[in-house]
């Protein structure tokens, strides 16, 4: 067995000890913290305290309801666009569908403010409609929380099932109208099951990142807090920080989102349907009304889901006097951010690109580790890689203090520290895509260059690795928007020079400055840009790599 | 001692045995092929030669050569696989040049071999054009070039025609039997289709659950098999029903064999007569109905219940002439040679008479 002990034997003990070290120890560290008290005592008080005091269950229920607020509604967005833009010609879709990237890539709680600007307290729409005599409610609390939710997060459903329903083989419909069904009958009892995967997986992303999600309930919930924010508070508190609390919603926190992944999981296991594309379905020219309702559908929820980057790009240019908007346009907000905080965007740029660089390098070899070897400790490290794709950030902050303040490795404080965060949460990604790649190129293609006379390393090397790379490269690449743009965990995990762009940004909001949010934000939207355009450059437009 | 030789060859999967001691001897220019249906053993036995799957015990050897101390990379030989493995990010040029690198040709030599290897399988033309959009048949030329073009000491097809449609798999043979020849290069062929491996080899290996039924030339395989298996398998072939009127037939053409247990004849050995006719003297004649007439074109199928068995009759050349009816009346004229007597185990039972 001593041959076995070869470089890919290496490459799975180094996996599990970046495991071990990443992410084991820190979910140990809370798991362990949240049985103690603060005094150091063994005890399950946390718990108990957690079900019986009335702040924390209604913590809990109000993230379930955000939760499955934002899951409903972005259900119901998602597949409406799906449906709309997949199966009726609608002008312009392929804008419809940059509308929806937009909303997805948009900064993190930008959604939020910018919501506060049109329907809050001094709302701009708000005040519009008070000169007519129409007082509506500010967008405060629940309602508004529910709108940003449904409006972030749709997209994710939209993607899924849109891609789902352009697979779905007309034939079978075809064969459905011969056989009697009506219409109504038809999209129920043969086109739903087949999407029904992808309707999951969408809604369950959206539950997710609803239930994991910090700044929209932070901004925009006046005193309705959730789970995330509350173990932010017990974290963050000048005085009378609970740690050993804030660890204890943490554990339920991954617990109750590791429930739904499951749960996910279950309600799908046997709705795999491998359509084939001979017979493709065709897209229906709608008329009249019809026509028209159709296409308000599209553009009022694609308008409304990119409107906060918008209104931050509007904002970004508009003239202010310390924190005032004054009426004009400038680039003041702009000339702020290059005198006086440079140094937050070369952090972000600097931690996200280092990050990417780790993510690229360790998840591409371990991807081929998964891919090529499969054993029995291949798929538990296939397992143990969904951890980090269901931990909150917030959660992976609390851990990462939780493992690193003290002990053999001190790192609070570091760049390494939010770097690392980063990398744990994006890490499985590219291992996913990097396995899922080398799985689709047939075997055959590095046996053929091996009977041409290469060694197997180099057959790897000059086949398969140039058929992967351009899809690793566009892995990196989107890897990259979601660094740049993470907040929660590094909100945790922050110190004065170690500052990023959205924490910048949400403490700008904080202080109300909404003029240099603006323009930080629009800066955050060119870097994911272009990082997207790249990556779609790379891998064609492929809008389901973005999920 | 054969140019290649497999001696023993087993090979054991975890649950069940893909190889039960199999050996061949495949001489030099030989066109060998391996024939059989999926999952009896003929690419697990073409792996074991590329060096792709080890086997798990025997002996491989290539002109005196252990084989299985080798590498498959150091075994120079070449491979063409059944999905094409064209390399999609090369030109089709560097896709054949592709096995020459590693054999440090001088450049100037590889444009001259790349050339001559694609004008010889028709597409210089496209030389400098990306494989990926071109189709199933061009790619397989590019297999095919890119194989041959490093000179192997031997090359290995696995099933190269099989996801092409049939007018393309017919023409694509033809060229490459042409080549093979011309080349004069020792070439083991894996296939499930008999009129292939019929058209294509020096000698067919009919394999059958992981062991060998019968080696020898098209014509001994078709004509001649030893075994029920290979008689079924290659061509098709009319199973006398056990009975009165079997015994009776035989026992009018005199045929005699103790212990056989399944009389067969292939169809294009029957012929059909008006009632009453009986021409030849070593044939019986069997009176039956038409229950079923298949028009084929260049040939016909007329389905007959006899005493003996529903038979299928082949009729060459059918021409234009109008069907016969199911529910005619008819008589199958049956020559002593046509028949085919194997035992209870499916072996080959010698006639006399």
């Amino acid at each position: 067995m001593l041959k076995r002990f070869d470089f890919w034997t290496l490459v799975m003990i180094g996996t599990w000890g970046i495991l071990l070290l990443l992410l084991f120890i820190p979910v140990g560290s809370i798991l362990l913290s949240s049985f103690f008290d603060n005094t150091g005592t063994a005890t399950l008080d946390n718990y108990l305290r957690f079900f019986a005091e009335p702040r924390f269950q209604r913590a809990f229920l109000n993230t379930m309801v955000v939760g499955f607020g934002g899951l409903v509604g972005a259900l119901l967005l998602g597949s409406i666009m799906a449906f709309c833009i997949s199966r009726f010609e609608i002008a312009g879709s392929r804008f419809v569908s940059l509308l929806a990237i937009l909303a997805l890539v948009s900064p993190p709680f930008i959604g939020a403010y910018s919501w506060i600007v049109l329907f809050g307290a001094g709302g701009v729409v708000r005040a519009w409609l008070r000169d007519f005599g129409i007082t509506m409610p500010p967008i405060y609390g629940l309602g508004g929380i529910l709108i940003v939710f449904a409006l972030k997060f749709y997209p994710f459903v939209y993607l899924m099932v849109s891609g789902a329903l352009s697979n779905v083989n007309r034939s079978l419909e075809e064969a459905a109208e011969g056989l009697g069904l009506t219409p109504w009958q038809r999209t129920f009892k043969i086109s739903f099951p087949m999407v029904f995967p992808a309707l999951t997986a969408g809604g369950l992303l959206a539950l997710i990142q609803s239930i994991a999600d910090f700044g929209t309930p932070r901004l925009l919930g006046r005193g309705y807090n959730v789970l995330a924010t509350e173990a932010y508070t017990l974290y963050s508190a000048e005085v009378g920080s609970n740690m050993s609390m804030a660890t204890t919603i943490s554990v339920v926190l991954i617990v109750v989102s590791m429930i739904f992944v499951l749960l996910q999981r279950f309600m799908s296991r046997r709705n795999v349907y491998h359509g084939n594309m001979i017979n493709k379905p065709a897209k229906i020219r709608l008329k009249g009304w019809r026509n028209g309702l159709a296409h308000f559908a599209v553009y009022f929820i694609g308008l409304c889901g990119a409107m906060p980057v918008i209104i931050s790009i509007i904002y970004s240019f508009r003239r202010t006097s310390g924190p005032v908007f004054q009426d004009g346009f400038a680039l003041q907000s702009y000339e702020r951010i290059l005198f006086n905080l440079g140094d937050v965007v070369r952090n972000s740029l600097t931690f996200s690109a280092s990050a990417v660089v780790m993510i690229v390098i360790v998840g591409t070899i371990v991807g081929v580790l998964v891919a090529r070897r499969t054993t029995l400790n291949t798929s538990l490290l296939d397992g143990a890689f969904m951890i980090p794709y269901v931990m909150p950030g917030i959660v992976i902050g609390i851990a990462y203090i939780a493992a690193f303040n003290t002990g053999p490795i001190v790192l609070t404080g570091t760049a390494t520290i939010i770097v690392l965060s980063i990398f744990i949460r994006r890490l499985p990604y590219t291992v996913r895509t990097t396995s899922s790649a080398l799985r689709q190129i047939s075997p055959s293609l590095e046996e053929a260059a091996v009977s041409l006379g290469y060694s197997p390393l180099q057959a790897f090397l000059r086949i398969t690795v140039p058929l992967i790379v351009p899809g690793i490269i566009a892995g990196g690449m989107l890897s990259f928007v979601t660094a740049i743009n993470e907040l929660s965990s590094s909100l945790v995990l922050y110190v004065g020079s170690t500052i990023t762009m959205p924490v910048r940004i949400y403490l700008l909001i904080l202080d109300g400055d909404f003029g240099t949010a603006a323009a930080m934000s629009t800066i955050l939207l060119v870097l994911s840009g272009i990082a997207v355009y790249i990556a779609f450059r790379l891998m064609g437009r492929n809008e389901q790599a973005l999920l | 001692m054969a140019y290649l030789t497999v001696s023993d060859g087993v090979k054991q999967f975890s649950s069940f045995r893909a190889l039960n001691g199999v050996s061949i001897a495949v001489e030099r220019g030989e066109f060998f092929t391996l024939l059989g249906p999926s999952g009896c053993g003929k690419t697990t036995l073409l792996r074991a030669i590329a060096g792709f799957n080890d086997l798990t015990s025997g002996t491989i050897t290539l002109d005196g050569q252990d084989l299985r101390a080798m590498p498959p990379h150091k075994r120079d030989i070449g491979m063409v696989f059944q999905d094409y493995a064209v390399f999609p990010h090369l030109s089709v040029f560097d896709n054949v040049a592709f096995g020459l690198k590693p054999r440090k040709v001088p450049a100037p030599e590889v444009k001259t071999r790349v050339a001559e290897a694609l004008a010889a399988v028709h597409l210089q033309a496209l030389a400098e054009r990306l494989p990926a959009a071109m189709s199933g048949g061009q790619q397989q030329r590019i297999g095919l070039a890119r194989a041959m073009v490093i000179n192997p000491r031997l090359l290995l097809m696995d099933e190269p025609l099989s996801n092409l449609d049939a007018k393309l798999r017919i023409e694509l043979r033809e060229e490459i039997r042409d080549i093979q020849k011309r080349v004069d290069i020792a070439t083991i062929y894996v296939t499930h289709d008999q009129e292939e491996a019929l058209a294509i080899s020096d000698r067919i290996c009919v394999m059958s659950a992981g062991h060998i039924e019968q080696i020898g030339t098209p014509q001994e395989i078709y004509g001649n098999p030893q075994t029920l298996f290979v008689a079924n398998f290659v061509g098709t072939l009319n199973t006398l029903r056990a009975g009165e009127g079997r015994d009776r037939l035989l026992a009018g053409l005199r045929l005699v064999a103790p212990n056989a247990a399944h009389w067969t004849v292939r169809p294009e050995r029957l012929r059909l007569a008006a009632q009453g006719d009986t021409t030849a003297p070593a044939a019986a004649v069997l009176p039956g109905r038409i229950s079923k007439y298949t028009y084929l074109g260049r040939e016909a199928h007329v389905q007959v219940e006899t005493d003996a068995g529903t038979l299928v009759v082949q009729i060459a050349n059918p021409g234009t002439r109008t069907a016969s009816q199911p529910g005619d009346a008819v008589a199958v004229v049956m020559e002593a040679g046509a028949l085919m007597a194997f035992d209870a185990d499916g072996k080959r039972l010698p006639l006399e008479g």
